[in-house]
């Protein structure tokens, strides 16, 4: 009896890998980014708008060949103040242009003008404040520059900034962002600070995982998540400052289109012909929301801890 | 601890002097100085006579400190080797005598074309900044005032009634007439004897200190019957109290009906509060209410985790983040407007109607509250899943008693760490509210100095802004501090930040 059953088995060699198979699933970061990002429905919904409303910033203006300084309809009257219809859908304005075409060359100024202050605060941000949170000789000097920084107003930076510089896209993207990337390396540093130490990374370098795999495989995917939390806050904050300093007559320069322009510029006629104010200031509540909401479920989908 | 809040206020010291430096710095470098007359209306009416625009343009620099500035009459005035009048002539041996040494000193001499001579030559930007923070702080005393036509005045302080029959420190010789009084109302006890002065306003709010401008009560004058201390009887609008000294050669009739001394010009008073009381007004009731909302709204948010209020709360919270507040603004006015007609623009009911205030202050409160009800429910939240309210559940304590007696408890420190700086810059005002209604605060203060090229005024706001938004976050430790007493701000040797 005992014969016939050891004769049912056989002796295998200890295979490594094969263990390491079985003990662990299969897991991939990116692919469980987007699959948890694609798993709720309003999230697609918002990223489809959000998609939408940047296609349409990028592409509309070369479609139309919408010229801000030409105004082909400006002596046909028959062709100002149109109301919206299917052939114009957000109808013409004062000076007979479609204003269809006059948002969507604002919204890619004003889009461009935020991404553009978003990267460079990120950037520098996340570059400086990783440093800064692994130095300690340099927390010191740089808490003390923070301490100063933080403290003067934001509005009141740009203000001053722009005021001194005078207006235009490149001095509005250098007001925004010459301080706020302080706040976003404070934002990374004390991210930092709260990962560097944690037990994981410990047991990992003591099993003598390098420190590369380490940044690369522990502490990336962390950041990625605090990351896309800060650009997701950034971008809607840059577009709606825009909007800000346009309605007070602050923000890019006299010739250049953007949506804080076509806001402000529109708002005597917010009683006549509403549709030339509202518009406007819809889409940019529309694009500012869409973003802010898609790059929150995109954060919350980084995070490494909800892919459980 | 007294040494650790020394060291931050003498840290915030330095923090606004480096940012006010700074400010100085660019301004005065980088803009033309030309620009600062582009909206005075005087400018521009000079429009065609240029001697006296040039008269002007340099008069007006000398004023704000920008220039030292001397015409012909000045130097001939100071040249002790002829006669006045022969030196005043077009051209004269005598002035070409002068010139050399003001060009000596580094003045640049010109001509009018009416060929009278001037010289101008820039203060260096170190001394107009170093003059201005040495005039920040005023001190009256009696050899303040000299007047050549009242050359022996009993210069003194003396203790007596005021004209509400009041006793008041007052002064000869001082700028203000009463040093220290006492008033009705908040702060009882007043004093002119120090001043705050952060400059003139130049061009809007010309030659006022800027100081008086965010202060001084605005609309119209509010007159009420006064029996001056001549006996003469009138209504009037004049603050007594803030009567400084005028000199003798230019005192009126008027003024020698109305007062026995020199102290004739008075502030006005008037009707509707000042640009900071404005702001703090609507700003104050805005935030209490946001408060009143919020801080029940995050916390019913807590204890609901992800269920349908917490879900509709979130959407609310992110939508308030993300919206432009202008389209926030601009929505809310006009369903205000349209729905509940109510008035479009402040001015339309004015300052002593509550419908001027109602919407202004909804909407100000609703643009505060997404951030305190995301902070309520984040802290409430961090502080449920932690050990000693596992431990009090453990105990048998109801869910209402842990939430009210524990967690409430602990959340609201980081919340009340927040209430100083959300008060005190009440007084910088909200720029986009008030820009909308058109109402007179200080929000709009600074877009305007931007747009009318008011330099005094653009310095002077930072000085404020900054150090107000400093004292308030050291505030607020402090207060987290009173709250809670575990709390220490000094860092102990070997902890951990």
């Amino acid at each position: 009896m005992m014969e016939s059953a050891d004769s049912k088995f056989r002796l295998v060699k200890m295979d490594d890998t094969a263990s390491e198979h079985i003990n662990a699933p299969k897991y991939s970061y990116w692919a469980a980014v987007f699959k948890k990002f694609l798993s709720k429905k309003s999230t697609i919904v918002i990223m489809v708008i959000a998609l939408t409303v940047i296609f349409l910033s990028v592409f509309d203006p070369i479609i139309s060949g919408y010229d801000p300084v030409v105004h082909q309809n400006i002596n046909n009257a028959s062709m100002k103040f149109l109301h919206p219809s299917l052939k114009y859908l957000f109808g013409t304005n004062d000076l007979g242009d479609n204003l269809w075409n006059v948002v969507w060359m604002g919204a890619r100024n004003s889009l461009g003008i935020a991404f553009m202050a978003t990267a460079i605060t990120t950037t520098l941000g996340v570059v400086v404040g990783a440093v800064w949170g692994y130095s300690k000789s340099m927390d010191k000097w740089m808490l003390e520059i923070y301490n100063i920084v933080a403290n003067v107003p934001f509005t009141l930076v740009v203000f001053v900034l722009m005021y001194v510089m005078g207006r235009g896209i490149w001095q509005l993207i250098f007001a925004m962002s010459v301080t706020s990337w302080l706040n976003t390396a404070y934002f990374i540093r004390v991210q930092v600070l709260i990962i560097r130490d944690r037990e994981y990374n410990l047991a990992s370098r003591c099993l003598g995982t390098s420190t590369w795999n380490i940044v690369k495989n522990n502490i990336l995917p962390y950041l990625i998540s605090v990351i896309v939390t800060s650009v997701s806050r950034d971008v809607p904050s840059f577009i709606s400052m825009e909007v800000f300093l346009a309605w007070l007559g602050i923000g890019v320069g006299e010739k250049t289109p953007s949506l804080g322009k076509t806001i402000s510029g529109n708002r005597t006629f917010m009683t006549n012909t509403p549709y030339l104010f509202w518009i406007p200031v819809a889409v940019s509540a529309v694009i500012t929301i869409s973003l802010y909401v898609a790059g929150q479920s995109l954060a919350d989908a980084a995070d490494p801890r909800t892919h459980m | 601890m007294k040494r650790y809040v020394w060291g931050r206020i003498i840290r915030a010291i330095v923090s606004v002097f480096i940012v006010t430096v700074i400010t100085m710095v660019m301004i005065y470098t980088l803009i033309p100085r030309e620009l600062i007359f582009k909206t005075d209306p005087v400018y521009v009416k000079l429009g065609g006579k240029d001697d006296e625009r040039t008269q002007y343009r340099y008069n007006t620099y000398e004023k704000l400190g920008y220039v030292d500035y001397v015409e012909q009459k000045d130097m001939c005035t100071s040249y002790a080797g002829g006669s006045y009048d022969a030196c005043m002539a077009v051209d004269s041996a005598d002035i070409q005598s002068i010139l050399p040494k003001y060009e000596q000193q580094g003045y640049t001499v010109q001509q009018f074309k009416s060929g009278l001579y001037y010289a101008y030559r820039d203060v260096p930007l170190a001394n107009q900044i170093v003059s201005f923070f040495r005039n920040i702080i005023q001190i009256d005393y009696p050899g303040k005032i000299t007047d050549p036509d009242n050359p022996d005045m009993k210069r003194g302080l003396y203790v007596a009634a005021d004209y509400n029959g009041v006793p008041a420190i007052q002064c000869v010789g001082c700028k203000y007439k009463y040093q220290w009084y006492l008033s009705a109302s908040f702060p009882w006890i007043r004093t002119n004897a120090i001043h705050i002065s952060l400059g003139q306003s130049y061009p809007s709010y010309a030659y006022q200190e800027i100081m008086d401008v965010l202060n001084s009560t605005q609309g119209t004058e509010k007159k009420v019957d006064e029996t001056f201390e001549t006996g003469y009887q009138a209504k009037s609008s004049l603050i007594l109290h803030s009567c400084q000294y005028k000199q003798t050669a230019t005192l009126d009739r008027l003024d020698k009906n109305k007062f026995s001394d020199n102290y004739a010009n008075c502030a006005t008073q008037k009707n509707d509060p000042s640009m900071v009381g404005m702001s703090m007004k609507i700003g104050i009731i805005a935030l209490l209410i946001a408060y009143l909302i919020a801080i029940p709204a995050g916390m019913g948010m807590a204890s609901h985790k992800d269920k349908f209020g917490d879900k509709i709360g979130t959407v609310y919270i992110n939508f308030m983040i993300a919206v432009p507040s202008l389209a926030f603004i601009f929505f809310g006015w006009s369903l205000g407007t349209s729905v509940f007609h109510l008035p479009s623009a402040f001015p339309v009911l004015g300052a002593h109607d509550v419908r001027s205030y109602i919407l202004p202050v909804l909407i100000l409160a609703l643009l505060n509250t997404s951030g305190i009800m995301l902070w309520t429910r984040r802290y409430m939240i961090d502080q449920a899943s932690s050990d000693y309210v596992k431990f009090a559940r453990a105990k048998g304590l109801s869910q209402r008693e842990i939430f009210t007696r524990h967690i409430m408890r602990n959340a609201i420190i980081p919340i009340a760490q927040s209430i100083p700086a959300n008060v005190i810059l009440t007084i910088s005002g909200a720029v986009l509210t008030e820009t909308v209604f058109a109402i007179p605060g200080t929000g709009k203060l600074l877009p305007d100095a931007i747009t009318d090229h008011n330099n005094q005024m653009i310095v002077a706001l930072t000085i404020i802004y900054t150090s107000l938004s400093i004292l308030s976050v050291l505030l607020g430790d402090l207060l987290i501090t009173k709250l809670d007493p575990r709390i220490q701000l000094e860092e102990k040797s070997g902890g951990v930040q």
